[in-house]
């Protein structure tokens, strides 16, 4: 190899680049070292995120297309981590602390709001028992002035319930009595 | 004492003298022995960051190991990947400051 010091001749830039390259070779491996380990330990939390959406949304995607499935059967045989099949109510029985009468688990919540006083009926069974304002459902008792809501709310207790909740808020400022 | 036929002769430590370290080899030690090497790493390191060359890297074994599968890659196969294209798209400002400064501590040494 010459040892001639001029910058043009090819021995020296050879030379150079060499090195240039062993530096760049000693980086590359590095990155791909680093990326390697985020890999390999889960640290990349975007490739996880990705790769379980694609899997569920696969999985959405041939549920949805298989005409057998409806969704209430589906439920029942849904099985969750431990393996084990849910109903799709809940059938533990016990007794509603407010009026003594044994209920199924998965009934609770509409049974409450009849019993309690959010629904129609108890509303008006309130207010006619108790002639204190401290009941917030015994503002109005005429049934006239919520005929409209309280149709539906007599029908479908769990979706218009909270629609007759608004009804009533509203028509309580006109007919608000002290 | 029996020798076998096809066994080769155990290396002396006499020939090992007689291999000359070349050139590459002398300047190589040079530059490690004066920190030089470290320096112009740390320094080539650093320009490859700031202009998004390190993030193109990632991104290209990103992409490989999804496309693999993350228990199914090696790092030579990231470095496989990951080579030949970055050897390529380094700046060219970067590549030319760096072999400057190499160039310029060869003449120093030699």
């Amino acid at each position: 190899m010459s040892a001639s010091r001029e910058d043009n001749t090819s021995p020296d830039a050879q030379l150079s680049s060499h090195f240039f390259g062993d530096l760049l070779d000693s980086i590359i491996v590095d990155i791909a070292s680093e990326c390697h380990r985020i890999a390999k330990l889960g640290l990349d939390r975007n490739l996880e995120d990705e790769e379980e959406e694609l899997r569920r949304s696969t999985q959405a995607r041939v549920r949805a297309a298989d005409p057998s499935n409806s969704g209430e059967t589906n439920s029942k045989y849904v099985v969750d981590i431990f393996g084990q099949t849910h109903p799709a109510v809940a059938n533990e029985i016990f007794d509603c602390m407010n009026c003594g009468r044994s209920i199924m688990a998965g009934r609770f919540a509409p049974h409450l709001e009849k019993c309690m006083g959010k629904g129609r009926k108890a509303r008006l069974k309130a207010a006619r028992s108790s002639t204190t304002a401290q009941n917030r459902y015994s503002r109005g008792s005429p049934a006239s002035t919520y005929s409209p809501y309280s149709n539906s709310t007599s029908t479908n207790r769990l979706s218009n319930g909270s629609t007759g909740v608004a009804g009533e808020d509203l028509s309580n400022g006109t007919s608000e009595e002290p | 004492m029996r020798h076998s036929v096809n066994r080769p002769p155990t290396p002396d430590a006499a020939e090992d003298e007689e291999k000359e370290p070349t050139l590459q080899e002398i300047i190589n030690i040079k530059l490690i022995e004066s920190g030089e090497k470290e320096r112009l790493m740390e320094l080539l390191r650093e320009r490859l960051t700031e202009c998004g060359w390190k993030d193109e890297m990632k991104a290209l074994c990103r992409a490989f190991i999804k496309k693999k599968g993350r228990n199914n890659v090696t790092v030579d196969d990231l470095v496989h990947v990951i080579t030949p294209k970055g050897r390529a798209s380094v700046p060219d400002p970067v590549k030319a400051d760096l072999l400057q400064r190499i160039r310029t501590f060869l003449n120093s040494v030699i």
